[in-house]
């Protein structure tokens, strides 16, 4: 197996502030990786680092045996494609569906536009009913659904997710969560997810890395946080966290 | 038990151009000095029966009520004047995000204090004693410095602890909470929820949380009421959750991914259309 992903030694700045503070992840092709941590762990910002949307300082990202470089070309968006977090914000108000997912299409300029819209529509489960509506007349999961059409439409091989259904409902979140798991046994995506909820990484991604204030505190699997096989007291913390609420005798 | 709280088929209307919604549909229940839960997903109408109890209905709804009696005074019979006076001296209520629902251009301490002297005629100095022990009730260590500070220099779980601490410094027998630990981190939720138990044991409250999460309701719970389309599916004691008989209840339960299970792919709910009838 070869890596499809490979972070060394990154270092994100924002002014005065260390958000990242010397981070390496490899992720291998077809794999799925996640990040768990809390606000202000630098989760998210090491996925939009990847996407290069936060300020490298310095460290290295490699896809695909590419180095890349301050500036992503548009053969790296066809390649890695993100999901945000807030569906309300992601999707630009005044487009129609239709409109959001013919824009990455003319930017690489695909052909064959009208097929592949009418796919990736069927594809999240929407049908072509909801082509030539507008985000707000979407419901919260149908807008991620949207959003996710749009990631997958240009066919990457890389799916950046940040928090993609912390926004939802919980049965809400159940049919996302199906979709993408779905989606990427179909078409052997390589996923890096970010989330705060360690039941819906160990659910989605075989190994994992915990994160607390731009630093890794140790790497997983899914199998050793399941058995509580966690060496540091961070880590124990959360799983306890996660247990919902005791109280103490 | 006597009851602090009775509602008897409350429903919430809100006129909109495309037609009324009916936002709250005839819920009822009774509330002791208890804990008790209302569970539900966007839209359930769980956030309007608090608002409706509170007396924070947007102008343009319409709220009708069989019952809506606290402590002996029916709320809806009584002149705007006197429910002000019941709001946040004998009622008060925490919302989710202490970013948006404190006011940002107060400090910390002013607020606190602003809420003590609405409600009780007490000298300067006094309010200010009493706003630092219930910083400090709220546990947060150094009371003196967070009372000077203003909201967007604390962090979320500080600023949820100083909501905390300015609804209960007037000693209100009902507390309502909707989704107060939502907008925080797990480990800090937990923190919160200590507090918020600890004190609602001591001054024998009776509370309303209101929340998605159905694990972490009952949990923390007595009595958990489950709300689907603006009415009431289900109300069952906490411990008994595992025995749920409503598909609904059951599906919600079910659908959330936990530590250590392998469900792939993942239950969803299938809605019935005669939940919602």
């Amino acid at each position: 197996m070869s890596a499809a992903l490979t972070v060394d030694g990154l270092r994100v700045v924002y002014d005065l502030h260390h958000a990242l503070k010397g981070v390496s992840l490899t992720v291998e092709q077809g794999e799925s990786y996640g990040l768990v941590g809390e606000s202000g762990s630098g989760k998210s910002t090491l996925l939009r680092a990847i996407a290069g949307l936060a300020p490298v300082a310095s460290g290295e990202i490699v896809v695909d045996g590419e180095r890349l470089g301050h500036r992503r070309d548009k053969a790296f968006y066809r390649k890695v494609q993100m999901v945000f977090q807030d569906p309300y914000g992601s999707l630009h108000p005044r487009h129609t569906v239709d409109r959001l997912l013919l824009e990455p299409l003319a930017v690489h300029g695909f052909a064959d536009i009208e097929q592949r819209i009418v796919r990736a529509l069927d594809e999240v489960g929407l049908g072509s009913g909801f082509r030539f509506r507008y985000s707000h007349q979407l419901s919260g999961g149908q807008r991620q659904r949207v959003a996710i059409a749009r990631a997958l439409i240009l066919e990457p091989s890389i799916l950046l997710l940040d928090e993609p259904t912390s926004a939802l409902d919980a049965s809400v979140q159940a049919e996302v969560l199906n979709l993408l798991e779905q989606v990427r046994g179909d078409r052997n995506l390589t996923f890096l997810m970010v989330s705060h909820d360690l039941a819906i990484v160990t659910h989605m991604c075989a190994r994992l890395t915990v994160m607390q204030n731009g630093e890794e505190v140790e790497r997983l699997s899914a199998g050793d946080l399941a058995a509580h096989r966690v060496t540091r007291d961070y880590t124990r913390n959360l799983l306890r966290a996660s247990a919902g609420f005791a109280r103490e005798a | 038990m006597t009851a602090l709280l009775t509602v008897e088929n409350l429903k919430v209307d809100f006129a909109t151009r495309t037609g009324v919604v009916e936002a709250v549909r005839g819920v009822s229940f009774n509330l002791g000095k208890e804990r008790l839960g209302i569970v539900g997903e966007s839209g359930s109408g769980k956030s309007q029966t608090g608002r409706a109890i509170m007396g924070l209905t947007p102008p343009n709804a319409r709220i009708s009520a069989d019952r809506l009696n606290f402590a002996g005074i029916e709320l809806l019979d009584i002149p705007a004047r006197e429910r002000r006076d019941l709001r946040g001296k004998r009622i008060a209520m925490i919302l989710q995000d202490p970013k948006y629902s404190l006011n940002p251009v107060m400090t910390i301490g002013q607020q606190i204090v602003e809420t003590l002297r609405a409600h009780e005629r007490i000298g300067r100095a006094e309010a200010r004693e009493r706003a630092l022990s219930m910083l400090e009730a709220v546990q947060i260590r150094d009371a003196g410095r967070v009372f000077g500070l203003h909201p967007h220099e604390v962090s979320g779980g500080m600023g949820q602890r100083a909501m905390i601490a300015m609804m209960l410094i007037a000693g209100p027998e009902l507390l309502i909470a909707d989704e107060p630990t939502s907008a925080l981190d797990v480990t800090v939720q937990l923190d919160i929820l200590r507090i918020l138990d600890r004190l609602v044991e001591d001054r024998g409250m009776g509370l309303i949380f209101i929340s998605h999460d159905l694990g972490l309701v009952s949990s923390f719970c007595n009595r958990v009421i489950v709300m689907y389309a603006g009415k009431v599916v289900e109300e069952l004691p906490a411990s008994e959750l595992a025995n749920a008989e409503h598909p609904y209840t059951r599906g919600l339960l079910n659908c959330v991914p936990r530590i250590g299970e392998d469900r792939h792919p993942l239950p969803v709910l299938d809605r019935k259309p005669e939940w919602a009838l």
